[in-house]
């Protein structure tokens, strides 16, 4: 892993201070995963192995449904943690898949590395409260807007909020995150400002 | 007849959980694995030995599939199966746990175990051999979402009467595996 990369990644741990020699261990718990565009990073009926760091890149995190039909629940990208992450911490078969929507550079941990941050540094604890808290006040507020919005608000609040990278990737993934059709989002993008 | 859209991502999810499912039959009592419920039945050694012999005419013809088949720069997408294919693959489908209708089984399909002979070496052997070929099946899948499926047609194990698409080849192939383990529920009870 080069300088920028763990300087990327100590930045995801602001609560976590250390000294040199824990440093040096905690960048040897971390690979460097790259996929191309389309792999799928974690397949349903397999148990993901790692908690990841992205890089570069955007993955989506989908379900099928009955019909067979992609369900997007959430998407990562440069910055954010990715990954099936119950599957990853009860070590059970993800119901998830995990695509990179574009070519991805990734860093992983796996399950006993993450769990030994915990371990042996205490300021995780704190990193992991205000991760966790953040990820529920994120899903708790997707939840509002699905259950409360229109089509048209529900696009027009994804779009101001959402990273540019976010904007270039097959429409379809977008437009069934926003629980719309792909006609409806291509609609909506042709004719509404945000 | 409504029509059939096969994505590579619903069949990895089957067959992951097949291979899922096979591992927890490898862990069954020997007894269990190697008694068929009445003299005319396979026991579940032979099912598996069954799937392995129908995958093996399978892997070679998928990997000349591959030899001539263009990449393809583009998402994966939805395939929709052709009418006569997709009858056919009806035919494998178990329906709500249920195995429509019983066929016979050609004699080049037949699992010729040994079932006095059948040591747990062997066993072991048959269930080793059912995830590598296994393994490969999947690979194909997801080798096949960046390839132009369209573009090759392969000839099916019971002869001309059938060409596939890769995408109808393995969904007639998971239809043809989910039906057996419908029949593994039934031997073990």
């Amino acid at each position: 892993m080069d300088e920028a990369s763990f300087t990327q990644l100590k930045a995801f741990f602001p609560q976590v201070q250390f000294t040199t020699e824990e440093e040096n261990h905690f960048r040897s718990l971390w690979s460097v995963k790259t996929f191309n565009q389309y792999d799928l990073i974690t397949e349903a009926g397999n148990i993901e192995r790692y908690f990841y760091f992205v890089l570069e890149g955007v993955q989506a995190i989908y379900i099928l449904n009955e019909k067979g039909e992609k369900v997007v629940l959430g998407f990562s990208y440069s910055g954010s943690p990715s990954g099936a992450f119950d599957s990853f911490i009860k070590k059970q078969a993800s119901d998830t898949f995990l695509e990179a929507l574009k070519p991805s550079k990734m860093l992983a941990i796996s399950y006993e590395d993450y769990q030994s941050l915990f371990e042996e540094h205490p300021a995780f604890y704190e990193w992991g409260h205000q991760f966790f808290q953040n990820i529920l006040f994120g899903r708790l507020h997707r939840e509002v807007e699905l259950l409360t919005l229109s089509a048209e608000q529900r696009y027009k609040t994804f779009m101001q909020r959402c990273p540019d990278e976010l904007k270039v990737i097959p429409q379809k993934y977008l437009a069934s995150y926003l629980n719309m059709k792909p006609e409806t989002f291509s609609r909506l993008r042709s004719c509404t400002s945000y | 007849m409504a029509s059939l859209l096969i994505t590579s991502e619903n069949q990895i999810q089957r067959l992951n959980h097949i291979i899922n499912k096979v591992k927890e039959l490898q862990e069954l009592e020997t007894a269990q694995l190697t008694s068929p419920p009445h003299a005319k039945s396979w026991n579940v050694v032979e099912v598996i030995e069954h799937l392995n012999i129908a995958y093996g005419i399978y892997m070679p013809k998928l990997d000349e599939a591959f030899s001539k088949m263009p990449s393809l720069d583009a998402a994966p997408n939805e395939f929709k199966a052709r009418t006569w294919q997709k009858i056919v693959i009806a035919g494998q489908r178990p329906k709500n746990g249920k195995r429509k209708w019983k066929m016979k089984t050609l004699k080049r399909f037949e699992p010729l175990l040994d079932k006095e002979t059948l040591t747990q070496e062997k066993i072991d052997a048959v269930f080793e051999n059912f995830f590598t070929r296994h393994a490969h099946l999947k690979e194909a899948i997801l080798k096949s979402r960046n390839k132009d499926v369209k573009e090759v047609k392969i000839t099916s194990a019971v002869g001309p009467i059938v060409n596939f698409y890769l995408p109808e080849c393995f969904e007639f192939l998971l239809c043809h595996m989910e039906r057996h383990m419908v029949q593994i529920d039934e031997i073990l009870g």
